[in-house]
Formats: structure tokens, C-alpha cells, sequence
């Protein structure tokens, strides 16, 4: 769709209106899963694994089955229920072996929780201990596998590339030019690695599952708490080995999820309990130390980036190694990895490149997609080697980005060519660096004078990109109808667990058919028995892709508005235009129809009809995209790239590492603001998930690799005094040509390279380039003692559980 | 929660201990901040819960010149944070419990069920040691006081026997020209448990004492490191050396909050800048 | 010191079988009497018994304030209070915020200023707002976080809730004199 003709005042394009749903959450009567009551409703509980692998040698379930009140026991010994996204290596339940401290054993269905847990609590088992894979230099040794089978796993072929007799789930590359020797003819070169932990999604709810699952027949009904409705019952369908039109899935309100809920989660386990309880609903809560240790995470990382430059500042080669701690199973931690290969150098234009990903299996708790999917990691890596290579050269970071940054006629690693109409990262970074007054970096003097006071300030900056990472043909479809009195009802694939997308949608439509907001609606709580496909809510790609679909639905409606109108009004259809509620003749505005006089049909004053009630349907799918080649990474990837910056201003404790954030400024080029108040949220949110990872969170493990901080106690989040004291977002438009209205999307951007960013204010401050993250309190202070200039995981960590 | 304990709020104090003595797996509740974790994650297994909250000795909370200050077992800890004689005369004892969790537990948690629950990093015994705070204990043999210094055995143990509880912990008046302080460091703003926590105290004789938090198995009074302190005369070099000094008297351990050498670290940090506050400031307002 | 004969009542109770606790409260404005275990959280006392959805559970134990109610005039953590202490108490919950059909100025404020995006936490920061606004109908920044930093949000980033309840206290300094 190509809106060529770009307005700047549109009359609900651009509109701040507040979102759809929201008085029923402030009510209350928004319910959630976890809000489900169903009649004859049973609780789950589950057994998980105390150890990071160990042999399962017998379980004793017979007490279990004993208690009153128990309706089912099941163990991973009576099932063999396979489920996997891309790769086809996780079993519903372990077998045999348990692949990470978490991982599910058993599980009960009972009358009530306490009898369920009580009955959790007299299962019995027996492990024999093995010794873990315990991070990413281990698993690539390849002593021990985590997946004895991985040469016979089951993938998408083609996408992902399982090595064979070792850890690595997936190996994806991609390379532009010659590297090896550009990096001879350059003038410096800079050898640097970084690392971050795994970091929790955290989302308020947990992944709460409802499943029923008929013990007659093959249907099976889904209420979850999840993002992926459609992705979901087609796994279920392919696990259980059933038709997709026996799967109901229903999605409540959702209670955050940012990629943790997207795929397939605790329903199959929902679903053989339900079975064995002979089809009674079962209902499954994660308590939050489950949601820690059991259910996934986002990867840790460890970037390897070597880069060649000239004196000028020109970068002329760059070659990246990411590693990724992808814990037990792939589940969505493949894919990232192949997104680390396309979008794994930054938003930069560097004749030669090479980035080697890949996504390795330990006996930890497995990732999955997180808000940013990968991206925050690999611009920590990018965006931190940046800022050093500006140090070594001498030349201002600002100068360095601008000198090598991506613009019209540049092409990215995977040879896209970035146009006009692909937005400006420059023009972001350019935004930012005015916000927070850059004018260069600290002088050593200027620091040591600071540093007497106990406080430095520091500030710093930090470009970013990220596209949809989705299937070349990812596709999404609206149905639209309207109701007798002339409103619009709207039923879209995707879920709104609170990025605005029912909002967004009904403001595009209200756009497309000029009527009142209040007179569109998006239908909430989805099912998959009414509403049409999408592929995942996932990846930014809603606005773009569900807002194309919608403006189709909507010129479809109209398209069938005046066709009837042309029979009514006695003129044709290409004479016909609409507003106001009103079909209307360009030319005598008078001679019109109301929507609501065709919506079921017009009524001739005989009483006869024509036309019938008003249903129309859009769809979108991904145009132009392909796979990429595996040995090259060339090919066509990215629907849409959406680029930003971030900068920060911030002041260090250094006698305690305590950082308080002053200021953050982030600009993005969405091409069209479509809702500012629902962007502005999640600028804000998605900043501060950015500086928990920043300064935070993280997982830590006990030398056997067992999660030593599954609570909110230990795992912190950010909180209301934690939070900047000021953020200040910058919308860029430089219009999007096949966005809806020249938009893009911008759910996952506000959280990348935000670490970067404060890593390089840090350096400002204090003149210590920090590799590892978070930048917590006592890893300043520890950083400061150590005396070094750099400092690696190893001189701030006391535990393992990093790189 | 696996216990599926009986639940009795007895009217007066005979009943409570009798109870306590007669039934095992007694647990006695107040707040419940602690209690409750306890329960759900399994790590207790309760059979009777006894709810000290009805019982109006607990409710005590008053302040006689001269006599000092008496926090009843009841007393929650957002009532301490609101006091205006706490923030004047016990200004570590204001600074602690406005630090602790958040707002919305502070409302339910209370002072004596902090001490009681004997964390090593709980958040208000190092003020309350600094001030020589005694803690009453009522039981089948009748009451007894002990120093709150004896009162900590172990990671989460007290002196407290079968049958006892405590139903107040008492303050002396600290007189006029007393000053206090309580520094704390941790992960984050909001609320998190103390990684490190500082009382310290310039009484009105000039003598200093110092209470710290999460450096050992429990709350410590640092009695050793004051004597040397005392010795000397109270500057910002002396201040400077106690920093320094600190570091051979307490031993932490790493965990998941911490290392070790953090803790030292941060020992040595809060504790120059709570005395460096003291000595510079005037007035004793916290 | 202790006196037997005060014990009836004690000996009463140690000697039954009986767990089970009555209760009597009154919530939203509504006596309720019931009969419960006393293991029993208040949380799922207002949500399995009374079916009083709009308070959240999401860690239970007292980290995130997504189960606050307010109990006697202060905002609490649901979820660690057990059902029985609240006997005599009264209780309000999000769905009393509301009144003669109409949603309180509060709550409005949250939708103007998009304070929510999931809406799982907002209950839980309504209700600790609630408690804050009623004892100091005027907080300073530093106050209100004070108040509300017991209740996370994973959406929002906190800056939209500020500014509602910032928003809220001085609409309600007017407009309900
Ligand atoms: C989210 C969260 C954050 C927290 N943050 C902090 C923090 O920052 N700093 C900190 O110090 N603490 C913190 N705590 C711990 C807790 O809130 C405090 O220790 C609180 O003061 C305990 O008081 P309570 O009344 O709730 O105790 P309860 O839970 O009722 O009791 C605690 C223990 O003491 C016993 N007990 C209580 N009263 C008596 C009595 N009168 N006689 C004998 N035994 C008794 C109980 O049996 C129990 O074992 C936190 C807790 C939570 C859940
Ligand atoms: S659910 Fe009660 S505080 Fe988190
Ligand atoms: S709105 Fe989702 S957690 Fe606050």
C-alpha cells in the first residue's frame, strides 16, 4: 500500500485518545486469566526439577494419588508429547532427564490448590545428579550435550542450522566483503567482548493457563494468558497430533507479556492433566518463583567484536562472534540468534562485515523472545565498541556515528538497501545529542575535579535498529462489520496486553471511514473460534501490518457502502465519496445515505431491500521478504526498520555505585505518530525495562547452576523511585511509504540500547569502559577498586552465572 | 502453604504464653511480613498461629522523659516513622524504619517482629543497638529483659524459649545534644533488603556507637571498634581511620545480595559518612 | 504468672478439633460473614470467596502490591494478611472505588493520563493512591512515590502514574471541597 500522499493533520490519525479498555481496568472488571472461574474447575500444580540435569530414576506418585481430592497424576514417564516452536526438542515433561533446574517432573489436578500442592508435596523422586552444562565455554566444548539427539532434532530447515554432535542449536552467519582484509589495511583495530546475564520479562501476570480438553473427542479448549493465540494452537495441534479446528484458544485480558507469552508455554501441560482428569478444566497459576525458574527468560550473551578502522574515523571491517546462552531448549532463542546475524552490526553501513551467531543449549532455564528480541544484547556489544573505538581514535563518538551510520543509498550486512523512506537514524541521534546539550566528552581533568565531590556526572548516547524478525511470509487479517445503528466492529488477530494495538486499530479505521472513535470498536478477548488469523503478536509489526489490514477492511467496507449507494442514490460508485457517517454524491453533498441506513442492508421505502449487512475483511502479508542465505546472510529480511537513539545524563555515587538517572532522551523514526499518549507509554516503559537491564537485573547461579534468585526478593525490577527523573521522547517522521499513513512500528525500540547508552555515560563519568552488565551498585564500585580501564565480568562477579 | 495451622487471638497475655507453652509448632504472629513468606515458600510448618494484635500490652507506644522510648509488639513500623519524639530523639531509629520495605508493608510490619525474626540484614537493629535497647519477654517463668545486643543467637534465632514472647523493646531517653544517623546501601531505590546498614551514634558524652546490619549472622553492636574509635579524638582523621578500622571487625559473606568485598566496602563508606555527618552537624534532627 | 483460671476459653480451643474460623467484615461497604479456614489469605478470601476479581495476585509475598486493599484506612498487601485478621475490619477494594455509577475522579485520571497499559498492576495502584490522597490530599513527588513505590508496574515506567496522581489529588482539592 503505498500512501504517497502524506497529510500531517489527520482526524483520528495522530489523536491522542486514551485507550479503548481502560475503564474497565480501572473498574476492575477486566479479567484475566488468572480471573477465570470455571464450573467444575480443577487446580494444577507441578514438581520441578531440583537440579540442572539430572537422571530421573523413579518417581513414587502412589501417596499423590491417594489424597483425596486429587484428580489426576501425571509424570513425563506416561507421555511423550514433543513440543517445540522451531526446534522439536522439548518434551511437555522430562523424561528420563531434566535438562535444567525447573524443569517439570510431575503434575497434580485437584479439587482445589492446597490439595494440589499438598499432593505435589508427596510425590517422591529419584535423581541421580549429572554434571551440567554449566555456560556458554562448556557447551562449546561439547563434552557433555545437553541434547544427546540434537543430530536428529526436528527444525524449521533451511532457517536454523543444529551443529552436529554439539551444543549449538542453531549457527547463523552472515558476511559482506572481506573482512580479514579490510582489518590488515586498517589503521586500529579494536578487539572487545561484553556480556549480560539472562533477564527476566517479568510480567505482572504469570503465565496463567486454563485448558479443557474433551474426553470424547479431540477438542480442546485454551484459555491463556498469551500472546500468540494462533502460533499456539497450531503447536498444540501438531503436539497432540490433532486437526488446528479442534483447538479453541481464548485470550483474555493478558497481564503483560513483552515475548514471554508468545508461543507455547504451559499448555500442553494443561492439556494432559485436563485429559487424565477426564476432561475437567484445569487451571494452571505459575507462582512467581515458577515464572522464575521455570518459565523462560531472556538469553545471556557474549558479543566477541573486532573492528578496523581508518584514522578519519571511517570504519571499514567489523566481525562479530555472539554467543547466546539459550539455556535447555531453543524454543524462540534460535530465532534471535538468526536476527543477531541481519540486524548483528547496528545500524551502521560497513563495506566489510562478518557476524557468526550462535544459539547454544546449557542446562539452564531456556529463553525465548524478549521486548527487543535480541537487540538490546547485540547493541551492547555494537553501541559499547563504538564509544571505545572514539576513545582510541580520539574523535567524538557523535562524529564517529555520523560518519558511518546508515543513510538513503547504504546498504545493510544482509545487502538491503536502505532508501528515502526507511527512516533516519541520523536524524534520531542528531535529536538526542541536542536534548541532553552534548558538547563532548569529559576531560581526565574535569573528571578528577568531580570525583572529589563523591558525584560525577556522566552522559552518553547510543544509536539503535531493530525490523520485525518474522517469517518471510508473516501475514494478518481484520474482519470488520458494522451494527445496525451504523457502528463499526472490528476483529483482529492479534492480542492487546497493553500495547494499545485495539486503539491504534480502531483509530485507523475510524480515519479510513471518518467516524467518531467511540463508534469503532476491537472486539476484546480474542478467540480463535471468531477471530481471523495473525501470525504472533509479536515484533513490532502490528501497527504497520494489522494497520494495513485494517485500512483494507475498511476500504472495503466502503467500497461496499457505495456500491449499494450508487443503486439508492441512482449515480455510480466512482461519484460517491464518504464522511461524516454519510455515503454523499461529490457533487450534491445532499443527495446521501446514512452508514447506518446500509448497514444491514437499504430499505426502499416499499420495504423491500438491497444489499445485506455489512462485513468486510483486510489482510496483509509481508511483501518482498525472503530467507537469507546461509552462507552469506544476503537476502531480504526486514518488512520494516525502525531507527532510534537514545542519550542519558546521569550522575554516579562513586563511593557507593549508586547511578541516578537524570535524564533519558529517545527519539525514533516511526514515520507517522499515530497515538502519542499510548507511544509516549511505551517510550517510558520500555526505557525503564531498558535501565533495569542496565543497572538491575539479571539471573545469578550457584556453581551447579541452580537459580539462586527466583523472587521478586532477589530478582529485582525497577520501582517508582527507580524510574528517571525525567524522559524525554523526540517522534521523528520521516514517513514510512507502505506504513499505514507512513507509520512504523515502535513496541520493542524504547528498551534497546539503553544499556549502551548508560555504559558509555558511565565511561564519561568515570573513565572505565565496563563489558559486563548490569551496571549494579557494587559493580562500579568493585570496577573503580579493581583499578583497571576495563573491566569484564570476571572483576565484578563473585558468582558465576556470566561470561 | 502446606501447614494448615489452628488460628487463636487470645484476649490477654496468660493465655498467649500458656498457649505457646502447652502447643508445638506455635508461631506467633504479628504483622506477618516475615511469618507469612515463611509459610508459603514451606520453610516452617505451622500447626498454631497466636495473634499477638489483640493483646493491649502490645499496643504500648510512648515516650516519658527520662524513662525513654516503648515500641509495643503491635506497634507497626509506619507508626514509628510518623512519630515526631522518634525523629527528634532517635533520629537512626526514624531513618531505619522510614527505610525499610516499602510503605505499604510498613503499615503492617512491625518493630518487635523485625527483631524477632532475627535476619542478619534486618534494617532496624542497628539503631536500635546503638541506643542500648533492652527487650522485654513475657513467659511461663514471667518477664525478663534482655539487652538486644544478647538477644540475637544466630541466623534467625533468638534467646527467646518455648512459651516467650516479647512484648516490648524499650529505649532510654538519650538526653539532650544526642545524635544518630542510619546509612543503608542497596540494589536499588525502591524497596530491597539492606546490602549493608549503618547506625551510628554520637551520644551526648561524645562517646560514639555504632550498629551494622548484614556483615555477620546477626545484627552486630560493634562495642570493639567504639572503644578504639573512643580513644581517640572524634575528627574527620579519626572518622577517616574507623572507615579503615571497620574492615577487621566484621566478616561478611558473598551471597546472591552481595560479595563480600562489597559489604566490606560499603561498611567502610556508610559508616565515614554517617560519622563525618555527625560531627559536622549542629543540631541532632537526624 | 499464669492464671489458669482465665484459661476456659483456651483449653476450649486447644482441645477442639475445629479449624475452621468465623469472619466478619465489611467490604466495599458490605457486612460479610462467612465461615473459613484460617490459612486462608485475604486475597483469596476476596477473590475465591467473594469473587472480587479486580485484586490481583502476582508474587504473594508482599513485593508487588498488585493485591493491595485498603484495610481500616491503610493501604495493605493482600496477600500476606491472612483473611481472618481482617474480623471487624473494613476493606476497600478497586471494584468500591466507583460510586452511584459513577468513576471517581481517581480513576479517571488514570485513563486521561494512560497510567495503565496491561492493567494488572492498576488496581493495586488505585488503591494505594486511595489510601495516600485520603490521608494527605496533597503529596509532593517525593511523597507519592513514597506511597506507591510498593507496587510495580512492568508497562508503564511509572512517569504516567505520577503524573495521574498528581493530576488526581489536585482535581480532587477542587472539585470535592
Ligand atoms: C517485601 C518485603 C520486604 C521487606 N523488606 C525489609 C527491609 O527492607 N528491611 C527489613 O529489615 N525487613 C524487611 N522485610 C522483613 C519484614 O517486613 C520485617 O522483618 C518486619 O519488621 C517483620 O515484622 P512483622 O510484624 O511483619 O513480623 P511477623 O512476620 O509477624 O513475625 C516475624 C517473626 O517474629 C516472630 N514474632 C513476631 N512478633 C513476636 C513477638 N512479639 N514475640 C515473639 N516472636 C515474635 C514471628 O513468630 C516470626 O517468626 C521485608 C519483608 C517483605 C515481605
Ligand atoms: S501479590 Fe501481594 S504483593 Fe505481590
Ligand atoms: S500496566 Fe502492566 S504492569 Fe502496570
Amino acid at each position: 500500500m503505498d500512501h504517497s500522499n502524506y497529510q500531517t493533520d489527520y482526524k483520528h490519525v495522530g489523536q491522542p485518545y486514551s485507550r479503548k479498555d481502560a475503564q474497565k481496568k480501572v473498574t476492575g472488571q477486566a479479567q484475566y486469566a488468572i480471573d477465570l472461574d470455571l464450573p467444575g474447575m480443577l487446580y494444577g500444580k507441578w514438581l520441578l526439577s531440583p537440579h540442572a540435569r539430572a537422571k530421573i530414576l523413579s518417581i513414587d506418585t502412589s501417596a499423590a494419588k491417594a489424597l483425596p481430592g486429587v484428580k489426576a497424576v501425571i509424570t513425563g514417564e506416561e507421555t511423550d508429547i514433543l513440543v517445540g516452536l522451531y526446534m522439536q526438542d522439548k518434551l511437555a515433561m522430562a523424561k528420563g532427564e531434566t535438562r535444567y533446574q525447573g524443569e517439570v517432573v510431575a503434575a497434580v489436578a485437584a479439587v482445589d490448590l492446597q490439595t494440589a500442592e499438598k499432593a505435589i508435596s508427596l510425590i517422591k523422586v529419584d535423581y541421580e545428579p549429572l554434571k551440567p552444562v554449566l555456560d556458554v565455554d562448556e557447551a562449546l566444548d561439547g563434552d557433555i550435550l545437553v541434547h544427546e539427539d540434537i543430530n536428529e532434532l526436528k527444525h524449521v530447515e533451511g532457517v536454523f542450522f543444529p551443529q552436529k554432535d554439539s551444543n549449538i542449536a542453531s549457527l547463523n552467519k552472515a558476511k559482506r566483503g572481506d573482512v580479514d582484509k579490510a582489518l590488515q589495511e586498517a589503521d586500529i583495530v579494536v578487539e572487545s567482548e561484553f556480556s549480560l546475564p539472562a533477564v527476566a520479562h517479568a510480567p505482572m501476570e504469570t503465565h496463567v493457563t486454563i485448558v479443557q480438553a474433551d474426553p470424547y473427542s479431540n477438542r480442546i479448549v485454551v484459555w491463556s494468558s498469551a500472546q500468540s493465540p494462533f502460533a499456539l494452537r497450531q503447536m498444540l495441534a501438531h503436539s497432540f497430533k490433532i486437526s488446528e479446528s479442534d483447538i479453541e484458544v481464548n485470550i483474555p485480558f493478558v497481564g503483560g507479556a513483552f515475548g514471554g507469552k508468545a508461543g507455547i508455554h504451559l499448555e500442553p501441560l494443561a492439556t494432559l492433566l485436563s485429559k487424565a482428569a477426564n476432561g475437567a478444566p484445569v487451571k494452571l497459576i505459575p507462582t512467581r518463583e515458577e515464572e522464575f525458574n521455570q518459565l523462560p527468560t531472556r538469553a545471556g550473551m557474549r558479543g566477541h567484536i573486532i573492528t578496523g578502522a581508518k584514522k578519519d574515523g571511517k570504519i571499514t571491517a567489523v566481525k562479530v562472534v555472539y554467543d547466546w546462552d539459550s539455556g535447555a531448549y531453543a524454543d524462540y532463542g534460535v530465532n534471535v540468534g538468526k536476527t543477531a546475524v541481519y540486524s548483528g552490526i547496528g545500524p551502521y553501513d560497513i563495506e566489510n562485515a562478518a557476524v557468526v551467531s550462535k544459539t547454544i543449549y546449557t542446562n539452564k532455564v531456556f529463553s525465548t523472545a524478549y521486548r527487543g528480541f535480541g537487540h538490546l544484547e547485540t547493541h551492547w556489544t555494537i553501541e559499547r565498541q563504538m564509544d571505545i573505538i572514539s576513545q582510541k581514535l580520539g574523535i567524538d563518538p557523535l562524529d564517529l556515528r555520523m560518519k558511518n551510520l546508515l543513510e538513503p543509498g547504504s546498504r545493510t550486512i544482509s545487502g538491503e538497501l536502505i532508501s528515502e523512506s526507511s527512516g533516519s537514524v541520523k536524524d534520531c541521534l542528531a535529536a538526542v545529542v541536542k536534548e541532553i546539550g552534548w558538547t563532548g566528552r569529559k576531560t581526565e581533568e574535569e573528571r578528577r575535579k568531580e570525583w572529589a565531590t563523591g558525584k560525577v556526572r556522566g552522559k552518553g548516547f547510543a544509536v539503535l535498529q531493530k525490523a520485525p524478525a518474522m517469517p518471510a511470509n508473516t501475514s494478518t487479517s481484520v474482519i470488520m462489520q458494522m451494527t445496525g445503528d451504523g457502528r463499526v466492529k472490528m476483529m483482529i488477530g492479534a492480542i492487546d496486553y497493553g500495547q494499545g494495538a485495539n486503539t491504534t486499530m480502531a483509530q485507523i479505521a475510524a480515519q479510513e471511514l471518518d467516524l467518531p472513535i467511540d463508534r469503532v470498536e476491537v472486539v476484546e478477548n480474542l478467540s480463535t473460534q471468531t477471530n481471523p488469523y495473525d501470525w504472533n503478536t509479536v515484533a513490532s509489526k502490528y501497527t504497520f501490518m494489522g494497520g494495513n489490514a485494517v485500512i483494507r477492511a475498511s476500504r472495503d467496507m466502503l467500497r461496499q457502502m457505495k456500491d449499494i449507494a450508487a443503486q439508492v442514490l441512482h449515480s455510480t460508485a466512482d461519484h460517491l465519496a464518504h464522511g461524516g457517517g454519510y455515503i454523499y454524491h461529490i457533487h450534491n453533498p445532499e443527495r446521501r445515505i446514512a452508514y447506518e441506513q446500509l448497514a444491514l442492508g437499504y430499505q426502499y421505502p416499499d420495504g423491500s431491500g438491497i444489499g445485506g449487512p455489512l462485513i468486510s475483511h483486510g489482510v496483509y502479508m509481508a511483501d518482498g521478504l525472503t530467507n537469507l542465505d546461509h552462507e552469506t546472510g544476503q537476502g531480504k529480511p526486514a518488512l520494516v526498520w525502525t531507527f532510534g537513539a537514545h542519550a542519558v545524563d546521569l550522575e554516579v555515587d562513586v563511593e557507593t555505585g549508586s547511578i541516578t538517572i537524570l535524564k533519558v532522551a529517545s527519539a525514533f523514526d516511526i514515520g507517522q505518530v499515530i497515538n502519542e499518549k499510548l507511544i509516549y507509554g511505551q517510550i517510558c516503559g520500555g526505557v525503564l525495562q531498558g535501565l533495569g537491564s542496565a543497572i538491575l537485573e539479571g539471573y545469578k547461579f550457584s556453581p551447579d547452576n541452580r537459580l539462586l534468585n527466583p523472587s521478586f526478593t532477589d530478582n529485582k525490577i525497577p520501582t517508582m523511585k527507580d524510574m528517571p527523573i525525567e524522559v524525554v521522547p523526540i517522534y521523528i517522521e520521516n514517513p514510512q511509504k507502505n506504513g499505514p499513513y507512513g507509520a512504523r512500528g515502535v513496541g520493542e525500540h524504547p528498551m534497546i540500547s539503553v544499556p549502551s547508552a548508560v555504559g558509555n555515560a558511565v565511561y564519561d563519568a568515570l573513565g572505565i569502559n565496563f563489558h559486563v552488565l548490569p551496571l549494579s551498585p557494587e559493580a562500579i564500585v568493585l570496577g573503580i577498586l579493581s583499578g583497571k580501564e576495563s573491566i569484564l565480568c570476571t572483576d565484578v562477579n563473585c558468582l558465576p552465572g556470566c561470561y | 502453604m502446606l501447614s494448615r495451622f489452628k488460628y487463636l487471638k487470645p484476649h490477654n497475655l496468660n493465655e498467649a504464653v500458656q498457649y505457646l507453652e502447652k502447643e508445638e509448632k506455635s508461631f506467633v504472629l504479628a504483622g506477618g511480613t516475615d511469618l507469612m513468606i515463611l509459610l508459603r515458600r514451606n520453610l516452617i510448618n505451622a500447626e498454631h498461629i497466636v495473634d499477638i494484635k489483640g493483646l493491649p500490652e502490645m499496643a504500648e507506644f510512648e515516650f516519658i522523659d527520662g524513662a525513654g522510648l516503648t515500641i509495643g509488639a503491635s506497634v507497626v513500623v509506619n507508626t514509628v516513622v510518623d512519630s515526631e519524639v522518634v525523629k527528634t530523639k532517635y533520629p537512626a531509629l526514624h531513618q531505619a524504619s522510614a527505610s525499610l520495605a516499602s510503605f505499604l508493608l510498613r503499615n503492617r510490619a512491625t518493630v518487635v517482629g523485625n527483631i524477632c525474626n532475627a535476619s542478619p540484614g534486618a534494617d532496624l537493629p542497628p539503631a536500635l543497638l546503638v541506643y542500648d535497647a533492652v527487650v522485654n519477654i513475657a513467659g511461663p517463668q514471667g518477664m525478663r529483659q534482655v539487652p538486644l545486643h544478647e538477644f540475637f543467637t544466630g541466623v534467625k534465632r533468638t534467646v527467646l524459649q518455648r512459651g516467650e514472647l516479647v512484648i516490648s523493646v524499650q529505649l532510654p531517653d538519650p538526653g539532650d545534644g544526642d545524635k544518630s544517623i542510619y546509612l543503608r546501601q542497596a540494589r536499588l531505590r525502591g524497596h530491597d533488603l539492606a546490602t549493608v546498614g549503618v547506625a551510628s551514634r554520637i551520644k551526648p558524652d561524645g562517646k560514639v556507637a555504632i550498629g551494622i546490619c548484614a556483615v555477620a549472622p546477626t545484627p552486630l553492636r560493634l562495642f570493639a571498634l567504639e572503644e578504639k574509635i573512643n580513644e581517640r579524638e572524634l575528627n574527620q582523621e579519626t572518622v577517616e581511620w574507623a572507615a579503615e578500622e571497620i574492615k577487621q571487625h566484621i566478616h561478611p559473606i558473598t551471597d546472591v545480595r552481595s560479595s563480600a568485598q562489597y559489604r566490606l566496602q560499603m561498611a567502610s563508606v556508610l559508616l565515614k559518612r554517617g560519622l563525618s555527618h555527625l560531627i559536622t552537624k549542629e543540631d541532632n534532627h537526624g | 504468672m499464669v492464671d489458669h483460671k482465665e484459661c476456659s476459653l483456651l483449653d476450649e480451643h486447644i482441645a477442639s478439633n475445629q479449624r475452621k474460623v468465623s469472619l466478619t467484615c465489611v467490604v466495599n461497604g458490605v457486612e460479610i460473614c462467612d465461615t473459613i479456614d484460617p490459612t486462608m489469605t485475604l486475597l483469596h478470601f476476596l477473590r475465591d470467596r467473594l469473587k472480587l476479581f479486580g485484586t490481583k495476585e502476582s508474587c504473594g509475598e508482599g513485593e508487588c502490591g498488585a493485591c493491595t486493599v485498603i484495610m481500616n484506612g491503610k493501604a495493605v498487601t493482600s496477600c500476606i494478611i491472612l483473611a481472618i485478621e481482617a474480623d471487624g475490619a473494613e476493606i476497600l477494594t478497586v471494584e468500591g472505588l466507583a460510586k452511584d455509577g459513577r468513576i471517581s475522579i481517581l480513576q479517571e485520571e488514570f485513563i486521561s493520563e494512560d497510567a495503565l497499559q496491561c492493567g494488572f498492576c492498576t488496581p493495586g495502584f488505585l488503591m494505594s493512591t486511595r489510601a495516600l490522597l485520603d490521608r494527605n490530599p496533597d503529596p509532593s513527588e517525593e511523597e507519592i512515590k513514597e506511597a506507591l513505590a510498593g507496587n510495580l508496574c512492568r508497562c508503564t515506567g511509572y512517569l504516567p502514574i505520577l503524573k495521574a496522581v498528581k493530576k488526581a489529588a489536585e482535581r480532587e482539592r477542587k472539585e470535592l471541597k
